[in-house]
């Protein structure tokens, strides 16, 4: 059985809570990193992130939910999220989100994407495929700038892979699945 | 760019000898200032900074550079915003990510430009007044009232008188950039104006949080300036931008009348 219009609004108002928090976490970087390149790039970025929640709240809407509704994710992605938005080093800050949180969530743009009707869930499909295609340009912007300023790239790999696992874990982000 | 920060007067890199030793910052008036990496030489006071007199071969260039850096105050400050104000309404807080995006372009933009003429990133030193002075206060209408309506308020201004002297000098890039500048910046004065409108009618207590704050806001300012970085600075106001900007001609014609009698 594919996914109810329930099914669909919560994960959609699930991603949308994400990307507000994305957009906090890398405004609450802006200022205290500082590499001046690592700023604009993060500039840039906040308004990509900010875009694709305001699109996931407007979605949620046409889903039967409040306008720019936002629900939590589960327990371990949410102390996840917080865990990335405490790193200090700009070196960590880079590689946990552009190499670990953004291309777990496009894993799972593609997981909704293989689940949802391609007909019925249309606007949602054109959101996520939208979301994938800015997203990985934003990893690879990152991965330019990297290897421009190779000291930005020195987070232990170790580190990175065990956050990227940790990510893995967490499986189905809506908090209400199965409930 | 807000209304004092082109280069004026005819300083030097540092205060001459025998200058007037100058009071240290009043320390309540200023938040800490924002990260800045080794290239970055931060001052506190307009005097520190290269302020070279008209004409002089590098002015341009050193206004590039300090320009690139208070972009980076206005992306910097807007960032604030979003975190410190999570509980905002989803438009404003849309606006102000557009507006990190914005700047961040505008100081790259500058970057760019100063670089193509032949500058280094950390040639000059740098002042990040504006982030230091905006972010001491807790309210969001108050942080739109400093950075959004009055310096960048006073940018559209200077932008204006910008426009019309590159025109003048044939500097047809500084004058393009100029003029996609000021189309953001237009849209940034409306959004603050739209929603310290809407911030104070949906709670009055909001316009007594504007007023102390833009008391100590101008007092901050003076204390970076000094008398130095403001005599001889001022631009007739820009009534057609302003209007754009979402002032009421009322407001636009009460501007332009102090900015006549300072002229
Ligand atoms: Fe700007
Ligand atoms: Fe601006």
């Amino acid at each position: 059985m594919g996914l109810s219009v329930k099914d669909r609004g919560e994960a959609v108002a699930t991603l949308r809570h994400v990307h507000v928090e994305l957009m906090e976490m890398l405004a609450q970087w802006t200022p205290s990193a500082p590499e001046m390149e690592v700023k604009l790039l993060f500039g840039e970025h906040i308004w990509n992130v900010a875009q694709h929640a305001d699109a996931l709240g407007k979605r949620a809407h046409e889903l039967r939910l409040p306008p720019q509704h936002s629900l939590p994710p589960v327990e371990p992605y949410a102390k996840l999220l917080a865990q990335v938005r405490a790193e200090r080093d700009t070196a960590r800050r880079l590689a946990a989100f552009y190499d670990a949180l953004l291309p777990g969530l496009a894993k799972r743009y593609r997981d909704y994407l293989a689940r949802t009707d391609a007909l019925m869930d249309a606007p949602t499909v054109r959101i996520l495929e939208q979301m994938l295609d800015i997203e990985s340009r934003m990893v690879a912007q990152s991965k330019t700038l990297r290897s421009e300023i190779p000291a930005l790239a020195k987070a232990e790999r170790a580190w990175v892979d065990a956050l990227v696992e940790q990510e893995r874990r967490v499986g189905n982000l809506v908090a209400t699945a199965g409930s | 760019m807000h209304s004092s920060s082109r280069s004026a007067g005819s300083g030097t890199w540092s205060p001459p000898p025998g200058a007037e030793v100058l009071a240290p910052l009043d320390p309540s008036l200023f938040a800490p200032g924002p990260e800045r990496d080794a290239r970055f030489d931060v001052k506190e006071r307009w005097v520190d900074c290269a302020n070279f007199p008209d004409g002089h071969p590098k002015q341009v260039v050193e206004f590039l550079h300090r320009q690139m850096n208070e972009e980076i105050d206005s992306l910097e400050s807007s960032a604030r915003n979003l975190c410190d104000f999570p509980a905002a309404d989803w438009e404003v807080r849309m606006c102000l990510a557009r507006q990190c995006y914005d700047e961040a372009r505008h100081s790259q933009m500058f970057r760019n430009l100063f670089e193509k003429r032949g500058g280094t990133v950390g040639e000059y030193p740098v002042l990040n007044f504006q982030y230091r002075i905006i972010t001491r206060f807790a309210n969001l209408a108050a942080r739109l009232a400093i950075q959004n309506r009055s310096f960048e308020a006073g940018g559209l201004d200077a932008i204006t008188a910008g426009i019309q002297q590159t025109r003048a000098d044939g500097d047809e890039e500084l004058c393009a950039l100029y003029e996609a500048q000021i189309a953001d910046e237009i849209s940034h004065v409306r959004f603050a104006n739209e929603w310290i409108r809407k911030l104070s009618q949906a709670d009055p207590r909001n316009l007594l949080a504007i007023g102390q704050a833009m008391k100590a806001a101008s007092l901050a300012f003076a204390q970076v300036m000094g008398r130095e970085g403001t005599e001889g600075v001022s631009y007739p106001a820009d009534r057609e931008g302003r209007l754009e900007a979402g002032f009421t001609p009322e407001e636009v014609a009460f501007t332009a009348s102090l900015m006549a009698e300072k002229r």
